[in-house]
């Protein structure tokens, strides 16, 4: 058994027919994470301490729970949960969207991690000198804080984004057809034939995705940084 | 002009100011001295706010505050007629020089961009750092940044500046600009209250001493009734220390 060359290429450009499968769960879900991770943020370093214990609950429940583990619960138990609850029969629904909820959870988790540590990173006395002025604290922090954090956060924020684009490969797992479950359908409609070719066209697509990705936030980087 | 009545503040178990009250009138250089851990710092900061005193009271003119309950509005109000220099200067990092300056004008005040610039170049022109407008602050030396920071709190047009401890984060040899650019300030009739150690500078600038230590005003008056005819034993031992061919008279 030789390396196939010709199906290599072929199967490269039908896998990369589901492209924008595996675009839309990593953008979706990255927006819906940044939403959660600042609402998380906020709650963990606010002073009512419910809301701190909810925030900090829900960081450690994320972190201790594999990726796949994580997928198989949402997409088992979020239908229970929502008839139970509303009411509403959501099996039906795509698998994308348990796939997207999953790893928004997931990664508004850590991204909310590293939200706070970019925050805590900025001097104390940035926020001081911005209201001794007698800019409110709202300005102080949209002028002064959030453009320093966003610096010091931008390297982490791009490998959480790349972690994303990897793990939303396991959404295949629940049934969405991405550039992995493009791939599996393939090997399948081989009878199991090409498995080597399939899986290397795969890998290149996800280290051209993830280096597009890290060089974009280098380059981002240091158009942002001053001084 | 200002007057601060009883201030107390403890942080968890320690008590750092103890009921301490000062007057401020207009010209004043009123310099705070002390030894570490005297409350002066945080005399200076529950002015204007940075710590929330947990009991006081302020009058200015015919502004009349509870330190402890001080609405937003007040607090809002006392820190646009102060400005605050900080030990670490804590220029903005991400702002140029120039920036820096026009900060509190364009975005706390409503001053339009021209005017705001012209206004902040005229500030850094006196620091003498004319030729440092477009410099982040990570390009420009302690000296440098502690200017910007004077520059940027006389821009306000404020009608007092708080300095805490302006030169204690720098090298020795950048102590004097810094210090001259703040003496220039006090001739020119500005009112200030300094925290500082820098002895010398005080008996130059100040027209009002303020001795602290343990939370309480030790003593307080003329530059030369405290350096000269200090009449607490407390005073005396701090100034012995601190001035170690010093000789007063009784």
């Amino acid at each position: 058994m030789s390396f196939n060359g010709a199906v290599f290429l072929s199967n490269l450009i039908e896998i990369l027919s589901c492209l924008g499968t595996t675009f839309l769960v990593m953008v979706a879900s990255l927006f819906f994470s940044l939403l959660l991770a600042t609402v998380t943020v906020m709650g963990n370093l606010g002073k009512n301490k419910i809301f701190r214990s909810i925030a900090r609950g829900y960081i450690t429940l994320m972190r201790c729970v594999p990726p796949i583990v994580l997928l198989f619960v949402v997409y088992y138990g979020a239908p229970h949960l929502v008839k139970g609850a509303f009411g509403v029969d959501i099996n039906q629904l795509d698998a994308i969207y348990f796939a997207i909820f999953a790893l928004s959870l997931l990664h508004g988790a850590s991204i909310s991690e590293l939200m706070r540590g970019a925050y805590e990173s900025v001097e104390k006395g940035q926020r001081e000198a911005a209201v001794s002025i007698g800019l409110s604290s709202f300005q102080a922090f949209y002028r002064i804080i959030f453009p320093q954090a966003l610096v010091t956060a931008l390297p982490t924020l791009g490998n959480t984004i790349v972690g994303l684009l990897k793990d939303g490969a396991l959404a295949y797992s629940i049934g969405v057809v991405d550039i992995t479950g493009q791939a599996s359908y393939l090997i399948s409609m081989n009878l199991g034939g090409y498995v080597l070719e399939t899986y290397l066209a795969l890998a290149l697509i996800y280290w051209i995705l993830s280096l597009v990705v890290q060089k974009s936030f280098g380059f981002l980087e240091t158009r942002l940084k001053k001084g | 002009m200002l007057t601060i009545r009883d201030v107390r503040k403890s942080f968890q178990e320690n008590e750092v100011l103890k009921g301490v009250s000062i007057e401020v009138e207009k010209g004043d250089v009123v310099v705070i001295l002390g030894p570490s851990g005297s409350g002066k710092t945080t005399l200076l900061r529950s002015i204007n706010f940075l710590e929330r005193a947990d009991s006081g009271t302020l009058d200015w003119e015919d502004i009349h505050l509870d330190l402890k309950h001080a609405s937003r509005k007040d607090v809002a109000l006392i820190r646009k007629k102060t400005a605050f220099v900080f030990q670490n200067y804590n220029l903005f990092k991400n702002k140029t020089a120039l920036e820096n300056v026009m900060e509190g004008l364009t975005v706390a005040r409503k001053v339009p961009k021209k005017e705001a610039e012209k206004i902040a170049k005229e500030a850094l022109d006196k620091v003498g750092l004319s030729e440092r407008y477009d410099y982040y602050p990570s390009q420009l030396s302690g000296g440098q940044q502690q200017r910007v920071g004077i520059a940027r709190a006389v821009a306000v047009n404020p009608d007092i500046i708080l300095f805490d401890e302006p030169t204690s984060a720098l090298d020795p040899e950048l102590v004097g600009e810094v210090l001259n650019v703040i003496k220039t300030l006090a001739k020119e009739g500005t009112t200030m209250i300094v925290v500082t150690h820098e002895i010398k500078f005080a008996q130059e600038v100040a027209n009002k001493v303020v001795f602290m230590d343990g939370g309480f005003v030790v003593e307080e008056g003329s530059a030369n009734e405290i350096f000269n005819h200090p009449k607490e034993e407390r005073t005396q031992q701090f100034l012995r220390r601190i001035l170690p061919d010093y000789d007063y008279a009784i």
